[in-house]
Order: structure tokens, then sequence, then C-alpha cells
């Protein structure tokens, strides 16, 4: 049996180090049970999850790509976008707003759905958002240290969809019902060619641990292998409903689909299932192709440098991703799934002799 | 008095939060049902743009707070506001754009309108045919307000003017003293026409149709009308359907007074270029109670689907004719015979949420009476 001072010294000899708050932590922790919690908040498995990369971090990304994403449409319509919330931020705000409307507004749950499912599973998709959360590490702020974290991210990814096919299910309604088979079909159209892509990657550095991944990227994997990145690129698009491929949830077609009959909370809720997909397939594009959290140490942030550097690296991936939102129209469902079944099956099946070639060359040892 | 949903957000601890995050969240679904359509695209379109307040256009009622009913609001349309309504969750608000949502605008008195007021509480009213962009935003703006201050504001003050007015005695007009007794119907009034070749055509039908027929008479220039008996009409239909290859329509008149239909087939000719532009009417009298009459189609192909109209609006019957009793235009489950003079359409009648207006006693006899509807 551990006890609580055995668990203290534990999360206390394996805490973040940031330089520029150390004072204020330092003065922290001489204060009687604030400094377990501080020592629980900096514990480095801990933060991992709860503050950056995880779920502060996810946080962070929702209000600032919803807001991105309007802004950025409505400036590619030569139009103003969000503003008059708050004028010296120009609108940055606004996802707040919205994000407090749907708080406050009353939850329907109509008498034909799966009541216990139909408001369980908003909540349990978090389980496999997260999860994969636990494997990212960013420089020694890691959660689990596996040599097999990639191909384990890539598991637990393939387990979102079977979470919204559930949602759509215990909707029993026809749109939801439409936009479920949707679903499931998109998924098979990117999830071959994507598991392909990240496969051609793992062979190409020889190992399925990041730490191995960055380290050997002197180049970034982009320029390594960039067949590989179109791949991966178009397969994330395709997995988080991104526009082009925006085709579960279609909302002038089907009424978004599966989550047709949400409202309220829960709505708010799901909606942001496919960002925050989004945010964890970019913290994975940035691992295997932008050199993850390598980038010059700021000494004053120390251990949490190369975290903001992963940060960084995902969102600005993400920025991009939201630019083909507002410039592309939407694919045909068989289109969508010719293409992932042809061309992209075909194109990840050149990455993968590319990375081979790379492999037997001797390039990276 | 404020409505429900302004209550709603403006009530409890947190309204403050409740209050702010509502008044910049307001999206918009459009209930488009006119020309009022085009001015709120212009306003969320790059002129104007909308989305600056906070206002992004949504298609789905169930996670938005904000409907615009733009136009006018039919016995039909109004099933379809209400039930988006009734979507929505709450806090939800109604703006209505536009005359005719106002009071009927161009359709005013109109038998098949609704006020959307009377189905749905509505907030505000933007006035106009059709309003400007800058009317609907400004009308967005004041529902923010409403729901910022819990009151309408009124931001423009008129100046009141006395105004001397001079009693007149009005005078009711009365009523036309002469009614007709007797209203006649006349399908084959004569009228001299100066046409050669109408002449010699009638004494041609004539000859040709013998003692089938009771009257042939020139109705105007190119205009020729046979009035038959409806035991010969297939029979007259044998003789004119070398010379007359289709039938242009189908009418029936309704003669109340008389409890008598009067079947019109008006036929003309596509082939021979003399009689091009004739068209001759042929009139049969049946009696309402039991309105049938031998179908013509198996002469003229072209009659087939407008004598199933006149069976779908007047309920006459055309013995022979392949698509029988169903309903051919009109939906299944409309009245029955629209088009007869005493068909009388049902009154129908919307739940309106009375809740909003008066006290709270009213406010749940109005709820109660609302569940049974």
């Amino acid at each position: 049996m551990l006890g609580i001072s055995e668990i203290f010294e534990m999360f206390k000899n394996n805490m973040v180090n940031i330089p520029l708050i150390q004072p204020i932590i330092d003065a922290l922790m001489n204060i009687p049970l604030v400094n377990y919690v501080v020592a629980l908040v900096l514990w480095k498995p801990f933060f991992a999850i709860a503050i950056l990369p995880g779920l502060g971090g996810i946080m962070l990304v929702l209000l600032l790509m919803v807001y991105w994403e309007r802004k950025l449409t409505a400036r590619i319509q030569w139009r103003v976008g969000p503003l008059e919330v708050f004028r010296p931020l120009r609108g940055l705000i606004q996802p707040m707003a919205d994000g407090f409307r749907y708080f406050f507004q009353e939850v329907i749950v109509h008498v034909d759905a799966h009541r216990p499912y139909f408001v369980q599973l908003p909540i349990l998709t978090f389980i496999p958002v997260l999860l994969p959360i636990l494997f990212i590490p960013a420089g020694e702020i890691v959660a689990i240290r596996s040599p097999y974290a990639i191909q384990i991210i890539v598991a637990l990814i393939a387990l979102i969809p079977i979470t919204i096919i559930g949602i759509g299910w215990a909707s029993n309604s026809r749109f939801a019902y439409i936009g479920s088979v949707r679903e499931a079909m998109m998924y098979f159209a990117y999830e071959v060619p994507f598991v392909i892509a990240v496969l051609a990657m793992i062979l190409m550095y020889g190992s399925g641990d990041p730490y191995v991944i960055v380290e050997k990227q002197s180049v970034p994997g982009i320029i390594m292998n960039p067949i590989a990145f179109l791949v991966f690129f178009i397969a994330t698009l395709m997995a988080t409903s991104r526009l082009p491929f925006e085709i579960p949830e279609a909302d002038q077609e089907i009424a978004f689909g599966p989550f047709v009959e949400y409202s309220g909370i829960l709505f708010g809720i799901v909606m942001t299932l496919a960002y925050e997909k989004l945010y964890i397939m970019c913290l994975l594009m940035s691992i295997l192709f932008f050199g993850g959290w390598s980038g010059f140490a700021i000494p004053l942030l120390g251990d949490l440098s190369p975290v903001i550097w992963l940060f960084v690296k995902a969102v600005v991936v993400m920025l991009i991703v939201a630019l083909t939102r507002s410039i592309y129209p939407r694919f045909r469902l068989d289109q969508a799934l010719r293409m992932g079944w042809t061309s992209m099956l075909a194109v990840s099946l050149v990455s993968l002799a590319v990375a081979l070639a790379i492999r037997l060359s001797g390039w990276l040892g | 008095m404020d409505s429900r949903s302004i209550q709603v957000v403006r009530s409890g601890v947190l309204a403050p939060i409740k209050k702010w995050g509502t008044k910049w969240s307001l999206w918009p679904v459009h209930l488009v049902t006119a020309c009022c359509g085009a001015e709120l695209a212009h306003a969320f379109a790059s002129g104007y743009d909308g989305e600056r307040i906070g206002a992004l256009n949504y298609g789905i009622a169930r996670q938005t707070n904000l409907i615009i009913v733009e136009g006018a609001i039919t016995r039909k349309m109004a099933r379809v506001l209400r039930i988006t309504w009734e979507q929505m969750p709450e806090p939800r608000f109604v703006i209505v754009m536009g005359a005719c949502g106002l009071k009927g605008g161009l359709f005013w008195n109109g038998y098949h309108l609704v006020k959307p007021s009377d189905v749905v509480p509505v907030e505000y009213f933007i006035p106009g045919c059709p309003p400007t962009p800058e009317g609907l935003l400004r009308g967005i703006r004041s529902l923010q307000e409403k729901i910022w201050e819990g009151k309408n504001r009124n931001s423009i003050d008129f100046n009141k003017i006395e105004l001397a007015r001079k009693e007149i005695e009005r005078r009711i007009p009365t009523p036309p003293k002469i009614i007709a007794r007797n209203p006649f119907i006349k399908v084959d009034v004569p009228k001299d026409v100066d046409w050669a070749f109408g002449n010699r055509l009638v004494n041609e039908l004539k000859e040709g149709l013998g003692n089938l027929v009771e009257r042939i008479t020139i109705t105007g220039k190119n205009r020729i009308c046979i009035r038959v008996n409806p035991k010969n009409l297939q029979r007259v239909a044998v003789k004119l359907k070398d010379k007359f290859d289709h039938v242009k329509s189908v009418n029936v008149i309704d003669v109340p007074y008389d409890n008598t239909f009067i079947v019109e087939y008006v036929v003309s000719s596509y082939s021979n270029r003399e009689l091009m532009p004739v068209l001759v009417t042929i009139a049969t009298k049946i009696s309402k109670k039991n309105p049938k009459l031998p179908s013509l189609h198996s002469y003229w192909v072209s009659a087939d689907y407008l004598e199933r109209e006149m069976q779908d609006l007047f309920g006459v019957t055309f013995e022979g004719n392949p698509w029988g009793n169903r309903k051919f235009l009109l939906a299944p489950d409309t009245p029955d015979y629209p088009l007869r003079k005493d068909f009388k359409l049902e009154e129908e009648v919307y739940a309106r949420d009375e809740a909003t207006e008066g006290s709270k006693n009213e406010e749940q006899k109005q709820e109660q009476g609302g569940d049974k509807e």
C-alpha cells in the first residue's frame, strides 16, 4: 500500500519544470493541502492529459478553430465575420457566446429515441477521443511511454466512428440513420489508405516509438515521403468530415446526419467531436511529418517548450485544414468511396514503396 | 408583456451569462415563402453581413433559436411553421418580416391566409414590401436589445400632431334592390358576326348531324356552340371526330338554382388549316344528383386527362374513363369536389401559445387547451 506521502513524493519527483513560474510554484508548495493539488496538476502524466496537449489544449483549439473557420469563410466571401460580440479582439470570443447559448438551451430527447444511449453516447465519445492522448508524447511530458505508441493511437482513433454510428442509431430518425450509414461507408473509404500511409512512415523510421521517430527527423518526414503525407492529409479530411468529404453530416442534404436530433448542450458536445478528432490526427501528423516537438528550446519555459512546439505545429496544420471548408464543394458518397479505394489506395501503396526504398538505402540508419 | 422565452433567458442566478450568450448567438432558421427571402440572403451576404452580430444562418430547427418568417403564411404553411417552432428548444424567438406576414400584404383578406401571430408568438415584425436588409438586421438588433434589457426599446419618437376632424354623418350604402329571381346561365348566346366560312360550316354541321343535336349557334368569330342531349353525345362525337382531331378543354359549369351541371367539350383541329382557329363547343346538361356522362376519350385521346380533372374537382363521372373514381390531381385527403358551388371549406384551428400574453392563470388554462389540441 502506498501512503499519501509516498504518492506525494512520486508526484513531486516527476513534476513539470517551468523556470518562468518556478517562484510561484515554490511558494504554493509550502502551503499545506494546496501543495497536493499543485503537485498533482504539475505531475507529468496528469499534465499531459489534463492541460497540454490534453483537455486544455482541446478547449483552446475548439475556441480558436470555430472562430477561425467562421472568420476565414467570411473573409473568403468578402464578409467581416463575427465582430460585434467583442470588438477589441475582432469577435474572438464568439464561440464562447455560442457555447453558453447551447449550454443553457433546452435538451430535447424525442419520444422515438433510445433514451439511455441517446444521452450517454455523446459523453462516452470522449473516451476514444481522449485515450490516444495518453500515448502522444511531447518531450518529457508523456502519460504512457510505449514503443508501439503510433500503432496504438491509430487503433484508438478507429474507435471514434463506432460511437458516431451508435449516436445515429440511438437517435432513431431517418436522417440520423442515413448519416450513420454514410459515416460507416466513409470509414471504409479512408481507413485502409490511412493505415497504409502510417505503416509506410513506421517502416521508414523503423519504429513506432514517437521518440525514435522525432529523433530520426533531421529532415522533416513530409520532405522524405511527401506521398504518404498526401494520403494522410486526405484521410484526415475524410475522417473528420471536413468539407470536401463532409458526407456524413451534409447539413444541406440530411440535416447534420447522425446529430440531427440533438439539441442544447448535447449537440454542443457532438458538434465538437469532429474537431477533437481533427486535433488528435493533427498531433499525429506533426509527429510523423513535421518533426514532432523538435524546435529550438526556450529556456524560460523549460519542459513546456517542446509541448508548445507540438501544439503550435498541430494548430498550424488545423488552420490550413480549415481552409478547405471554405473553398471546396462536397463530393458525393460514391465519388469519395471510389477515390478511397482506387487512387488513394494506389498512392498509399506507392508511398509504401518509397518508404521501403528509403529504408533499404540505409539513409535513416 | 415578455414572452416566455424572454422570461426563461432572464431568470435565475446565471441570467447574465444566459442573456449574453443568447444575445450574441441568435442563429436564424428561415422560412421562405416569398420574395423576402432574397432580402434575407442580401442581409447575410457580403454587403451587409449579418454574421457580424453573431447571427449565423442555419438549416436545422433543432439546433437554433430563431425563426425568421419571410412572406405570407397560408393554411398549409401555418402547419409547417408551427411544427418548426415546436421542434425548437427553449428559448426560441420568431421574427416576421414583410407586409404579408404582418397583415397579409398583397394577399390581404385572402381566404387562405393565416397571420403568423395566430400560430406562434412573434417577437418582432419588420414592415416593408420587402423590408431592406438594414431593416432585417435592425430587427435582429432590436431582439438582442430586448433580450438584454427585457423590454422593447422605442428608438424612434414620432411627433404628435393634433388633427382637427370634421364630423361627417356616415350613410351606409343601401343594398342593391334588384335581385334576379332566376339567374340564367346561357352557354350559347347567338351573335351576329361577319364570318362567311362559319355560316358554311354551320350548314355543313347541321346537314351532317341532323336531329342528333338540339341547336347549333355561332357565338362569336371562330366560335361555334352545339347543344346536345347527353344521350346523343357519343354519336355526335363519332361524327365530329373526323373533322376535329382533338379536345382543347373540358369544362363543367355548376348551375346551383337548376341543380344541373353544364359540361362543355371544346374541340378543334390541328390537321386542317381552315379549321385550326375554329373552336367548337359541345355543351350538354346533366343532373347534379347523378352526374354521369359517357367518356369521349376513345374518340379524342386528349379528353382523357381533362375528364379526370373534372372528375376530381366536380365529381362528374365519365363512364368508360380508364382512371375510374380515384383522385387524379388533388391530394388523397382533399375533401370531395372543391369547385362545386355548395362546397364549404373546413375551418382550421391552430394552437396558439397564449402563455406569452396575460397572467399566469390564463397561461395555465391556455396550456391545457393547447395540450388537447
